[in-house]
């Protein structure tokens, strides 16, 4: 336990150092794009006063090194100025596109999760036979497709067409959602005991989360696969197998341990990126999520959102990153928390 | 568990995800759709959906007509001096503000005083006004710095806030000096109108939800919605599916030809049509070689196919007739039209001083990616430029990137595609903010035009009070650019809005049009019948 | 004299190993599936102006009064909305995408790998701490996001595109096979090659890194497909291949506007994208499975 406690401190401290550097990569992208955000914010037609007060405001007039000032005196205590398209605190726009962005993911990440690996362990267990051949083909239209097209398809079918399910929103239009205690929608439903609610959300939730899962699921179907075939071939398995261990122990015990190191790291990374990579989905479902937001920033040239929000993606990745080496650490022993250096 | 509690446990889960039905609180409820963001705070807003929840959340003194012309709202009567620097406005009594307070003078002054201050959406048409005085509880005077024959459309622009409201929450500190934020933190969510809605709701980027004003002063139609919902999206798939729920009733107007086509094959869903003031416009760069050269300028306009574009491209819009769209009153009907004739285009590009070096200058055309039928008419122009030897490159760039590079003359394209509406509905207002030396660098002006001769037409223009007069110089002042050719005038876009005529009567659908962006989508003119509705939904 | 022969040795038993691998290889017929298709693939590229049946719908062509025409005989896949033969699009387009998927593989696999194992095999060193948290740093941007930002700075085109997306991707090689050669640090064979006192350089790339290959190769092969998605999704925000290049991936986002009408704009460059993944996934499973029992 203490080793973890140390591995944990360490990664934290590591960590910090690389936020800091991912501020510093992204204010100077941000910074250093052409353009005036001030002049674009304002429109084309206000006076030239009121551009340069703006950018007074902003400090857009100062060397970089002095902006960073700025800002990180600023996001210390929480306030990473204002965003130049919804005018009010970045911090605020933040708080409310987050939990609908989490949310999202969380449901993706059940999906991805539950059904990747199933089906790759079932792919790898069978391989080389019409099942693991079936699934390989379907996982792979998974991998090829981009999400946003998975979206169009099924708001086409299961909304225009079948119209069992809903198109746009968090949630029905009339519902009164309940208090928000996390943001996340299903989770406050059920904390108050709003079961209506917490079913409206699903309904809304179910589209575009598959839509975000169907490419990672398919992904670390394939990852399981390739890494179960790879394993089954290496000589514990022969040995256990020729002591009478039954398949069955070897495969959940011995062999599924091992195998899912290269799907946990993914799996891990994956759901960590369907928060950033989320914006044509959230697009085309109308969903008020963090990484439509960032979408729009980037666009717009509003530079103190672009930087908030790579920099809480950022977080999330460090933070999935360090429980992914939690976990393989625990999966493979042998591998270790990095804090014991090999016997040389 | 067992197997059977399994399946029953499913199927009940089945049952409460699939049965939770649409609630709907409102009787009649209007949806319409637009591109985020909209800021409804007058002194900031100035977009379309900005433009369309002002006028529904608050009051103007003066309300256009559908010829443009100005009829008494909040203010009841006016008159101007004889130089024409004195407006004198009496206005109405017993209008009342959303929290019961009456609108007085104070409320117009501060309205006015707030926004030349804040300087930023309208602001700018307001330059003239010098200053704004408080006569009695129901009389306010605007002094002007010079006369201002368009002072009435100008108005339309300017909406009137509840200085108290205001008043009583504004942050401090802020950066006006003891006015603090002048309120702009509160009136990002909330309004402080007099107007026919009030906001209920509003989570930024998703919608925007209003509600009906029953004691607006002037009584609404009771077919009216009581609840108006402005949905931040315009993905087209999306507002298909939501049209053919019927959970939409007024789509956007950028929806692309072959989403109009889907969209109208839907029971009771028919495109309104109408002219909105906007043109479309090959704006070319004057300073930059080789668009630099009128003769080149013109052999673009003589070769340009404006027949396809009108066929094909965006099918039922009309070709434009000079600088001012033909709805626009000012505009100049007489006003020659180029059609495309290459051999008058092949002998003015051999007039041109590049003619030898054709490959050596590359016309680059820059649109922005939206809406997708800009790239059409890109290929078109650069197929029909090939006709007669002249090389073009497209260069397809979010919005945010277009004004970027029209900003300055080194990186302004030769050829931009911008579509630009007036800011108040009179010929001057396109013409000064197209091609005025002070509208270079804005994504209005890729011209570079830089004519004082120009400035100083359109400034005396402005300056006649007269309105027959301010037209004849309005029809020199056309004539004069045409001479000059410092544009490809290619269409006034017809604004096509797929609609639910099966249930709503949309009075612009039906050609009562008011040429002021924002005023068609007034919703206490737009009736919304439930009963059909229901119907449609069997 | 005897080196000679040691060499014709070593030649011989490579020849052995390469027959033998094949062996392995061709007899599972969807490893044999994907090279076919590959090499279809590479065909149709190459001889792309020749096989097209409309070469000029690449290029600067619009033909309105024959847009979005259905699958026929006279366009197999049918006419996109300015009236451009699809098919002859996909060819072309099909280079663009190889092109770009290549360039940017070819640009971050070396580096990547190389500095995942320096990093892995001198866990604990300074080196590792170094690379590692560079990496950390950009691989804590979502890549999209990443390749946004770059993107919206430099002018849209495939070439920028392709930058973006190398500058986004390269520290996921450098993780995994870091991950890799942290686990098989520690394994049997590369001890023993220690204790024989093998040159360090000699373990890293012969005995480790063969080892990375199977799982190298398949990331590779997924990374094809990955690279033209997202320059699709580049694309579908206005950033990305100009008009009027037929790169695949913008025609899919382009004719997303379209469906279900006109289907066939997106379906059949989705198509094309997903048989080259395909093909290329089909390749480097059979690559893995055949190399994969040759170790050790």
């Amino acid at each position: 336990m203490g080793k973890t406690i140390k591995f944990i401190a360490k990664r934290l401290a590591f960590s910090v150092f690389v936020l800091v550097g991912l501020s510093i990569l992204i204010f100077v992208i941000a910074r250093v794009m052409p353009g005036n955000p001030a002049r674009m914010a304002l429109g084309a037609r206000a006076p030239e006063w009121v551009v340069e007060k703006l950018r007074e405001e902003m400090h857009l007039n100062e060397p970089l090194y002095v902006q960073y000032y700025y800002w990180a005196k600023g996001a210390l205590h929480g306030n990473f100025g204002i965003s130049l398209v919804t005018r009010r605190s970045v911090a605020d726009d933040i708080k409310a596109f987050f939990p609908a962005s989490l949310e999202l993911a969380l449901y993706a990440g059940i999906f991805m999760g539950i059904i990747g690996i199933v089906l790759g362990t079932i792919s790898g267990w069978y391989a080389n036979t019409w099942v693991d051949n079936l699934v390989r083909i379907i996982s792979y239209m998974g991998i090829v497709t981009p999400s946003f097209v998975f979206a169009i398809f099924f708001v086409l079918i299961f909304s225009y067409v079948l119209e069992i399910l809903p198109t746009i929103g968090r949630l029905t239009p009339g519902i009164v959602p309940p208090p928000s205690v996390t943001g996340v929608i299903t989770f406050d439903a059920l904390i108050t005991g709003r079961f209506d609610v917490f079913f409206d959300a699903l309904k809304h939730l179910l589209l575009p989360a598959i839509s975000l899962a169907m490419g990672p699921l398919s992904q670390e179907a394939r990852l399981t696969r390739a890494s179960l075939v790879d394993n089954v071939q290496k000589d514990y398995i022969a040995s256990e197998r020729s002591c009478g261990i039954p398949e069955r122990t070897i495969m959940f015990k011995y062999l599924l341990k091992p195998s899912l190191i290269p799907t946990i790291t993914i799996y891990g990374l994956d759901f960590a990126s369907i928060l950033g990579n989320a914006f044509l989905v959230e697009l085309i479902f109308n969903w008020p999520g963090l990484s439509r937001y960032g979408m729009n920033a980037m666009l717009q040239k509003d530079l103190n959102a672009i930087t908030a929000v790579v920099l809480v993606l950022g977080l999330i990745f460090i933070i999935a990153n360090i429980v992914v080496d939690l976990t393989v650490g625990y999966l493979d022993p042998r591998i270790g928390l990095g804090t014991e250096r090999s016997s040389e | 568990m067992s197997k059977s509690v399994k399946i029953l446990l499913i199927t009940l889960c089945l049952i409460g995800i699939l049965s939770f039905g649409a609630a709907s609180a409102a009787e009649r409820p209007f949806r319409t759709n637009w591109s985020w963001p909209t800021y409804i705070d007058p002194a900031v807003g100035s977009d379309f959906s900005s433009s369309t929840a002002l006028v529904n959340l608050y009051d103007t003194l003066f309300y256009p007509d559908i010829k443009g012309d100005p009829q008494p709202h909040v203010a009841e009567s006016w008159e101007v001096s004889a130089d024409g620097l004195v407006w004198t406005i009496h206005l109405r009594q017993g209008i009342k503000f959303h929290d019961g307070t009456e609108l007085t003078a104070e409320d117009v002054k501060f309205s006015m005083d707030r926004l030349i201050t804040i300087g930023e959406g309208y602001a700018y048409l307001f330059k003239v006004i010098e200053s704004t005085e408080v006569l009695d509880k129901y009389t306010v005077v605007f002094n002007l710095n010079h006369p201002f024959g368009p002072f009435e459309a100008v108005m339309y622009r300017f909406y009137i806030l509840n200085k108290d409201l205001v008043m009583a929450n504004i942050e401090r500190p802020g950066p006006y000096g003891d006015m603090g934020d002048y309120g702009k933190q509160y009136l990002l969510t909330h309004d402080a109108g007099s107007g026919p809605y009030m906001v209920k709701e509003f989570p930024l980027e998703e919608y925007l939800l209003m509600t009906i004003n029953t004691n607006y002063w002037i009584p609404i139609d009771p077919n009216a919605p009581d609840e108006y919902k402005m949905i931040g999206t315009c993905e087209p798939v999306t507002i298909r599916t939501l049209m053919s729920r019927r959970e939409l009733e007024v789509a956007d107007r950028w929806q692309p030809v072959e989403a109009l086509d889907a969209l109208e094959k839907i029971n009771g869903v028919k495109i309104g049509e109408f002219d909105s003031g906007l043109s479309y416009y090959y704006m070319v760069n004057t300073k930059k070689p080789p668009t630099d050269d009128i003769h080149f300028r013109k052999a673009m306009a003589w070769a340009l196919d404006y027949k396809t574009v009108l066929d094909k491209i965006f099918p039922g819009s009309i070709q434009s007739r000079g600088p001012v769209n033909q709805s626009i009153p000012g505009a100049d009907p007489t006003i020659f039209q180029y059609q495309r004739d290459l051999d008058k285009a092949m002998a003015e590009l051999k007039q041109s001083k590049y003619y030898d070096q054709l490959d050596k200058y590359p016309v680059v055309v820059a649109f922005p990616s939206v809406p997708a039928d800009n790239e059409k008419m890109a290929l078109l122009f650069m197929s029909n430029m090939a006709d007669i030897g002249i090389k073009v490159e497209t260069l397809k760039v979010p919005w945010a990137s277009i004004i970027e590079i029209m900003a300055s003359e080194e990186t302004s394209p030769h050829v931009a595609g911008v579509s630009v509406a007036p800011h108040y509905p009179e010929a001057g207002s396109l013409l000064e903010s197209r091609y005025k030396s002070d509208s270079v660098a804005t994504w209005e002006q890729n011209e570079w035009l830089l004519d004082s001769k120009f400035d100083a037409m359109i400034e005396e223009a402005l300056k006649a009070v007269n309105r027959e007069e301010r037209f004849n110089k309005y029809s020199q002042i056309q004539q004069y650019i045409m001479d000059l050719c410092p544009t490809l005038f290619i269409f006034d876009m017809m604004a096509k809005h797929p609609y639910q005529a099966g249930y709503i009567d949309w009075p612009a659908a039906r050609g009562e049009v008011i040429p002021v962006m924002g005023y068609n989508l007034a919703a206490r003119f737009i009736k919304v019948y439930p009963d059909k509705r229901a119907e449609l939904l069997k | 004299m005897q080196k000679k022969s040691h060499t014709q040795e070593e030649l011989s038993r490579r020849w052995e190993n390469i027959r033998r691998n094949w062996y392995k290889f061709s007899r599972n017929p969807l490893s044999i599936a994907g090279l076919v298709m590959i090499c279809i693939i590479l065909f149709f590229t190459i001889f792309a102006p020749f096989v097209s049946p409309y070469p000029e719908s690449a290029g600067k062509f619009i033909n309105f009064y024959e847009a979005s025409q259905p699958p026929s005989l006279a366009h197999l896949c049918g006419t996109d909305a300015f009236g451009r033969d699809i098919l002859s699009r996909i060819f072309f387009g099909c280079r663009y995408s190889l092109i770009m998927g290549a360039t940017v593989l070819l640009l971050i696999v070396p580096v990547g790998v190389v500095l995942g194992l320096i990093a892995g095999y001198h866990r604990g060193s300074w080196l590792e701490i170094v690379i590692m948290r560079i990496t950390d740093i950009f691989i804590a941007v979502p890549p999209l996001i990443l390749a946004l930002a770059v993107c919206s700075v430099l002018t849209p085109s495939i070439f920028n595109a392709m930058l973006a997306i190398s500058i986004a991707w390269w520290p996921w090689y450098t993780r995994l096979v870091y991950g890799i050669v942290s686990s098989l640090k520690e394994e049997f064979f590369v001890k023993s090659a220690e204790v024989i006192g093998a040159n360090k350089m000699y373990i890293l790339f012969r005995e480790i890194l063969l080892n990375c290959i199977s799982p190298i190769l398949t990331k590779m092969s997924l990374d094809m497909g990955w690279i033209i998605l997202v320059g699709s999704s580049l694309s579908f925000v206005g950033l990305g291949a100009q008009p009027p290049t037929p790169d695949l991936g913008s025609m899919v986002a382009d004719g997303s506007k379209y469906i279900p009408d006109q289907w066939w704009i997106s379906v059949f460059p989705a198509f094309a994208i997903m048989l080259i993944v395909l093909s290329f996934n089909l390749f480097g499973d059979g690559i893995r499975d055949t190399l994969g029992v040759e170790r050790g």
